[in-house]
């Protein structure tokens, strides 16, 4: 996390139901500068509904959200203009051209004149649709939509980018694209809030990533240290020609194997960083004599730490 | 208001670019302005018959059809069938069955007796006669003119025709004018003067109607939504899309003003009572069409729902055809409608004269109209975008 005293977002203990169904409860987590933290959940966990919360679209229950420190609310304009709203559909015109919407969106937060025109440009250039500006947005691809709908969250340079499962029904390049965006976002010091369900997506971009189901927030951290926090560890395949017992022995004696044992032809390591144990590993191979085939390391994921928290795989 | 703004000009700017939109707005309100201002009369007269035979007879016979020229278009017929028929079927207004005996009759000094057949409205038939009645009278002066010149000068009657003819054309003529001062009067304005205000009230309504469809689409598509991250308030999305509707009735009432004045000849009345009417029914179609937009739940039923019911308003209300010739009832009936109302003070300006004061009472009452639709479509709008 950036070095920061005060938060780019700071939610706490927020509460959403929707008549008899709890949407969130008591959800706190915060942002800080230049750092890209990942709502991570299945769909209906609460992430959107959060999000509205975070960004003034509902009124909280219970709780309160701050905006660096602005209190954010259904009216508060203060607070509003250091948001970058990203919804998770294409919220754009179709048959406006895509400066069209860009001009639109940025308007509303108050852009007039030349700063708006550099800011279109800007933006334009930055999702790679300069070429396209005065093309209806109903004849773009469906990546392109999504690279157009995160520019128009873009164009007030704003503090939070807030971007909605915004991968949602997007083909592999595409998301690839979007994601390289997001990615970018993160380096230039902006704050970013992503909520996803895909589990790779969280691993690739998120510096912390908060784990929501059933609109409760059950675990946050970096992937470490949520994989730390429950005891997970990695797992280090040996495929190994000789005598496999020597092998496993010398392992078991190097400080941070947790546990080796020969099963089905390979020497099986758990250790709570298997990559770090790699050179003494080796060094043990070399020490009994035997010549090495393959070796493998399975760090344990996102996946398995929902799996863990909360008893189902994360659903699509 | 900066927001409001930007929200009415992207939403302006939308239906301009939507040519289906377009062709409702302007072409066929012109359309049906011209169709409907011609069957309810004809500006260049009446469209007059006579048949084939007539046309090359005897020189008292030509000149009294060349004279039926001034009463509107001639239509040659091939007989009397087939006059009949084209009477029945509306495509003429009368005909003239010139005797075949016509020449010899006068020269003989008999009396003669046009048959004229007449079709349509009872207001049409005597309206046709009349003009008819004036042509001939007209043929008959040179005809009285000629046959005394004729016993004067010991010559034909036929001989001294052209001299008559040419005579009548230098004398001055004396004629009449008329005023309707019957302000209470059931005077109704005919042709364009009818057809151009009644489409008016029609289309600026049924259009915001059918506009309510845009509100809706762009709702799904989630851009209220998006706007309102946005730190704009929602009475600002609310107060862009009404500036659009209102603009966008404004627009096509002056186009609809113009294309009947340039066009069609058409008087609006007085300049400030129609002004007031204009912009009082503007804002009953934006009520009109931010109710649509708001109580509608898909495009599509906007569209095809939208529609029917301007159309049934317009009915009930007298856009169709005179409220005056329907039962009480239905009058009444009508005036549960604003356009009842509308009409109303539009006879009042285009027949009557009618000022702003005397059209004070309709325009209250399309103002409560369109403040209860404008309202209406507020709360709702407001509700459904904070929920």
């Amino acid at each position: 996390m950036a070095e920061s005293t005060v938060p780019v977002l700071a939610a706490s203990r927020l509460g959403k139901r929707f008549g008899e169904r709890v949407a969130v409860d008591d959800v706190s987590f915060e942002v800080a500068p230049g750092e890209t933290y990942g709502l991570l959940g299945p769909n209906g966990a609460g992430k959107t509904t959060t999000i509205r919360l975070v960004c003034g679209l509902l009124r909280a229950d219970a709780g309160e959200v701050r905006i660096a420190g602005t209190p954010v609310g259904t009216t508060s304009t203060a607070a509003k203009r250091r948001i970058g709203y990203v919804p998770q559909e294409i919220a754009l015109y179709p048959d406006l051209t895509a400066r069209e919407n860009l001009r639109f969106f940025g308007r509303l937060y108050g852009l007039r004149g030349t700063p708006l025109n550099r800011r279109v440009g800007e933006v334009l250039e930055l999702i790679g649709l300069s070429d396209r500006a005065t093309d209806r947005v109903e004849s773009f691809s469906g990546g392109m939509k999504r690279r157009l709908n995160i520019g128009a969250g873009l164009l007030h340079e704003p503090t939070l980018l807030v971007l909605d499962e915004p991968t949602v029904g997007v083909d592999p390049q595409s998301r690839h694209a979007v994601m390289e965006s997001v990615r970018s976002f993160g380096a230039t010091g902006m704050a970013v809030l992503y909520t996803t369900h895909y589990m790779e997506e969280a691993e690739r971009l998120c510096d912390r990533v908060g784990i929501i189901d059933h609109g409760k927030l059950v675990a946050e951290g970096t992937r470490r240290e949520l994989v730390a926090k429950l005891g997970e560890r990695d797992r280090i395949t040996l495929s190994a020609a000789g005598d496999l017992g020597v092998l496993a022995d010398r392992c078991r004696d190097l400080a941070g194997v947790d546990r080796a044992d020969v099963k089905d032809g390979e020497v099986q390591l758990l250790a709570a960083d298997g990559r770090r144990l790699l050179p003494g590993v080796l060094e043990a191979a070399e020490r009994s004599g035997l010549s090495l085939r393959s070796v493998e390391v399975d760090e344990p994921d996102l996946e398995a730490v929902f799996l863990h928290l909360t008893g189902t795989a994360l659903r699509e | 208001m900066r927001a409001a703004l930007a929200v009415a000009g992207v939403s302006l700017r939308r239906i301009l670019r939507d040519r289906t939109a377009l062709f409702f707005i302007v072409v066929l309100p012109v359309v049906i302005i011209t169709v409907i201002g011609t069957v309810v009369q004809n500006p260049g007269g009446f469209r007059i018959g006579v048949l084939a035979s007539q046309i090359s007879g005897p020189p008292l016979a030509t000149s009294l059809v060349d004279e039926l020229k001034s009463v509107g278009p001639l239509h040659t017929l091939a007989d009397e069938s087939t006059a009949r028929t084209a009477l029945r079927r509306g495509e003429i207004d009368a005909v003239v069955l010139v005797p075949a005996g016509l020449d010899a009759d006068l020269l003989g000094g008999q009396d003669v007796r046009i048959p004229v057949l007449a079709g349509g409205a009872e207001s049409t038939q005597s309206a046709v006669r009349s003009a008819v009645a004036a042509a001939v009278a007209r043929h008959a002066e040179r005809v009285q003119a000629a046959a005394f010149a004729a016993r004067t000068t010991g010559t034909t009657t036929a001989e001294q025709l052209p001299r008559a003819t040419a005579v009548q054309r230098v004398t001055p003529r004396i004629g009449i004018s008329t005023e309707n001062v019957a302000t209470g009067s059931d005077y109704l304005p005919l042709g364009f003067s009818y057809s151009a205000p009644t489409m008016l009230v029609l289309f600026v309504f049924i259009n915001a109607l059918a506009g309510g469809a845009s509100i809706i689409q762009t709702r799904q598509l989630g851009i209220y939504s998006r706007a309102q991250a946005a730190p704009i308030r929602v009475r600002s999305l609310v107060l862009g899309e009404t500036l659009c509707y209102l603009t966008f009735a404004v627009l096509q009432s002056i186009l609809i003003v113009g294309v009947g004045a340039l066009l069609f000849g058409v008087s609006w009345g007085n300049s400030l009572a129609a002004v007031a009417l204009i912009g009082t029914w503007a804002l009953v179609g934006t009520g009109a069409g931010m109710l649509s937009g708001a109580l509608f739940k898909t495009p599509d039923q906007a569209s095809a729902i939208g529609p029917v019911i301007g159309i049934a308003f317009a009915m009930l209300g007298g856009c169709m055809w005179p409220l005056e010739i329907v039962p009480d009832a239905v009058q009444t009936l009508g005036h549960a409608t604003p356009h009842a109302w509308a009409i109303d003070a539009w006879i009042t300006v285009l027949s009557r004269d009618g000022g702003l004061a005397d059209i004070a009472t309709d325009l209250a009452v399309l103002a409560a109209f369109a403040t209860a639709m404008l309202g209406l479509a507020s709360i709702v709008h407001q509700r459904r975008l904070t929920s």
